[in-house]
């Protein structure tokens, strides 16, 4: 392979940005990803687009950071943009003041937060808690992480980066102390290759902390995990937040058919980090918190729980950990640790991570003497706009592609593939044959992460088999169908056992029933 | 209504056991949900047309939803859209299978039996119910009701003299009740 200007390493949002940045400052750009992409904590969160009111009280400057992303997100990504608006309500015990305190944090971080009588945010949400002593309006919205993923990554690919999945950097190439590459592996190949690069940087999120051991350098990084429960229904039209401290299952998030509860926050140790499961006692600690937001959650079905990873970074004169930063993090290794030709992008939210990318291409052109400018936030990404004119009739099956891919649908072709292969979530032959050969689907983990087929109502109880036959014929490969029936099951399974009563025993006996020849 | 036997739920065991009772020409009454797991060899509707044809009272789409014991026997039971004419009878036959079809009732900790608060055989607390593996045996699966061992049911750990248990709501190691011993006990009352 020849070499780059840039190896991004991680294919999560964070890198997925910052390779669609560099590559439209036109470095040669590759992105290297150990599995697919958004397969990390960018596929394992709320799908929050902050308006900042969360931080406005704690951490102004992110605050800030984040209404200006939120608004440019919007612009440049409007298929991956459900304009939802937020809520924070205080219920009896909080504290008014606290509401006080916080409608002025967010003004004075610019973001537009407006106080509502209880009687006025029951009419614009009826499924709050009619306790509520107090509401205020804020810009929140829902995005699609996978989506916004996959945006950026298309978007580079068009602008000439290379992609790279399912290879995992094993280390680095060095010359005279400076790193000039990666050492890569792929699956079934035992001998390692390298590639080199004028600059690497580092975006793998809490899996950083291992890699940067490979380069002898050490980064003070602590795994937090965050639970989250996914219900059936869109119970709330709007993101609902508590109006309090930052705490367990404070924020309701509406995304497509769906509502999703969160988050917990807890230190875990490194080894479970590859199989994060979100454990009974956090759905237990969920579903107590998140009924006093939204009472209707104690009788809605459960779809799953699970968990994701966030990277929690020890700020460097800290030894002990106890001061952690949630902050956007870019670590120049050449003037840290004296190993050029490194750089790590850490910390940030989904919501930043176009500002992430703009930070870390802006450290890395500085580097190798580019003078280009980052002009990420005035390009639409592919997807977002217009995909049809208003007084255009459109087809009943294009319907949900459209509201899933954007103006991506034109390149997809409805004319052999408009059956509809998943039925809750209407997805075609087509947009399966475009997942296959436009985002490089190689797995029904995959196709489900980048179509949603299997997400909806039925979590693919009724479509699998036929999910599995129609995926293993598009990639040519029709001995995998079974590999990819167990590979759902497996993965669904994983997402039931944390809610196993009620109707999701109900559902799980069904499973057992119907996809197994013995129980 | 008084009927010589009721039998509480419409899937295959409680059509097995409405035809036995009819063969022995019992006045039977068949309590029919709905919720069966079809699959291509049974179609419980068929089954329960059959059952009305031959003779049966068949309520269907109906379900069992209490009953009223008495000195270690049950006396009736009612259903959701019978709530007011309770229905008696000599002869219980709990067929209602597990948790697809609402014979078990579980919540976050419990696994329970709706209809008579029979005993259940069951490890309290959710995260023994499952095997984190979808391939694996999975114990949930072999959860059930108890019945002591001629296979009457257990409530509070004492046998129900009139109420046999049968197909899926059996917990894996419960006796089942023979036919014969089931109408023995019956003629005997």
């Amino acid at each position: 392979m020849k070499e780059f200007d840039v190896i991004v390493v991680g294919g999560g949002i964070t890198g997925a940005a910052t390779a669609r940045d560099c590559a439209m400052r036109g470095l040669s750009t590759l992105l290297i990803e150990r599995s697919d992409i958004c397969d990390g904590a960018s596929g394992r969160n709320h799908g929050l687009l902050h308006s900042g009111a969360r931080y406005a009280v704690t951490d102004k400057e992110g605050a800030e950071e984040c209404i200006r992303e939120n608004r440019i997100l919007r612009r440049i990504a409007s298929n991956c943009v459900e304009p939802t608006g937020g809520l924070f309500i205080t219920l009896p015990g909080d504290s008014l003041e606290y509401q006080e305190n916080f409608v002025r944090c967010c003004r004075d971080a610019g973001i537009d937060a407006v106080p509502i009588s209880p009687k006025e945010a029951l009419r614009l949400e009826p499924a709050v808690n009619p306790e509520l002593i107090g509401a205020v309006k804020v810009p929140d919205a829902s995005v699609d992480p996978f989506r916004l993923t996959d945006a950026n990554i298309i978007d580079a690919m068009q602008h000439g980066a290379t992609i790279l999945k399912f290879h995992t950097v094993t280390g680095f190439v060095r010359n005279n102390g400076r790193v000039c590459g990666v050492r890569v592996t792929k699956p079934g190949v035992i001998r390692s290759q390298e590639i080199r690069a004028r600059m690497v940087v580092l975006a793998a999120g809490i899996w950083t902390a291992g890699l940067i051991r490979e380069a002898g350098i050490n980064i003070g990084m602590l795994p937090s995990k965050g639970a989250l429960v996914i219900f059936g229904h869109r119970v709330a039209g709007m993101v609902i937040n508590r109006c309090r401290k930052p705490s367990n299952a404070d924020i309701l998030v509406p995304g497509d058919v769906v509502s999703v509860l969160g988050t917990t926050s807890d230190k875990v140790p490194f080894e479970g980090i590859d199989d994060m499961r979100a454990t009974p006692e956090e759905v237990d600690l969920l579903l107590r918190e998140g009924v006093s937001l939204v009472p209707a959650l104690s009788h809605t079905r459960i779809i799953r729980a699970y968990a994701g990873v966030r990277p929690l970074v020890m700020a460097d004169s800290d030894g002990d950990g106890r001061s952690v930063s949630r902050g956007i993090v870019v670590l120049d290794h050449e003037q840290r640790d004296g190993v050029p030709g490194l750089i790590t992008i850490t910390g940030g939210k989904l919501t930043t991570c176009r500002l992430m990318a703009e930070m870390v291409t802006d450290a890395v052109c500085a580097k190798l003497g580019v003078k280009a400018v980052c002009e990420t936030a005035l390009r639409p990404l592919p997807g977002s706009g217009k995909a049809h004119k208003d007084d255009e009739e459109v087809p009943y099956f294009k319907r949900a592609a459209i509201g899933r891919h954007g103006t991506e649908v034109s390149r997809m072709d409805f004319d052999l593939g408009h059956e509809i292969i998943c039925e809750c979530e209407q997805v075609t032959r087509a947009e399966i044959k475009y997942a296959v050969k436009t985002l490089g689907v190689r797995n029904i983990s995959d196709l489900r992460r980048h179509t949603r087929i299997g997400m909806g109502t039925c979590q693919g109880s009724f479509c699998i088999k036929k999910v599995a036959a129609v995926l293993a014929e598009e990639l040519g490969e029709p001995l995998r169908e079974k590999e990819f029936i167990d590979e759902y099951l497996q993965e669904r399974w994983k997402g039931i056992t944390p809610v196993f009563w009620g109707d999701s025993l109900r559902e799980a006996e069904y499973m057992q029933r119907t996809h197994k020849d013995e129980i | 209504m008084r009927f010589d036997a009721i039998v509480i739920g419409g899937g295959q065991a409680g059509c097995e056991a409405t035809a036995r009772l009819l063969d022995a020409s019992l006045k039977v009454c068949l309590i029919s949900a709905g919720l069966t797991m079809e699959d291509e060899n049974t179609d419980p509707w068929r089954e329960n047309r059959a059952m009305a044809q031959r003779g049966a009272t068949v309520l269907r789409g109906d379900r069992a939803v209490s009953a009223v014991l008495e000195a270690g026997k049950v006396l009736s039971v009612r259903t959701v859209n019978l709530d007011d004419e309770p229905l008696e009878a000599a002869l219980f036959i709990l067929a209602t299978g597990k948790y697809f079809s609402r014979g078990l009732l579980s919540d976050m900790e419990h696994i329970y039996e709706p209809v008579f608060g029979a005993d259940v055989d069951y490890i309290p607390g959710r995260s023994h119910w499952y095997d984190q593996d979808f391939s694996a045996p999975q114990p949930f699966l072999s959860f059930g009701v108890k019945t002591d061992e001629r296979g009457r049911v257990l409530i509070g750990g004492k046998s129900i003299g009139n109420l046999y248990a049968t197909g899926d709501i059996l917990a894996r190691d419960a006796a089942e009740a023979d036919w014969a011993q089931i109408m023995n006990d019956y003629a005997g009352k």
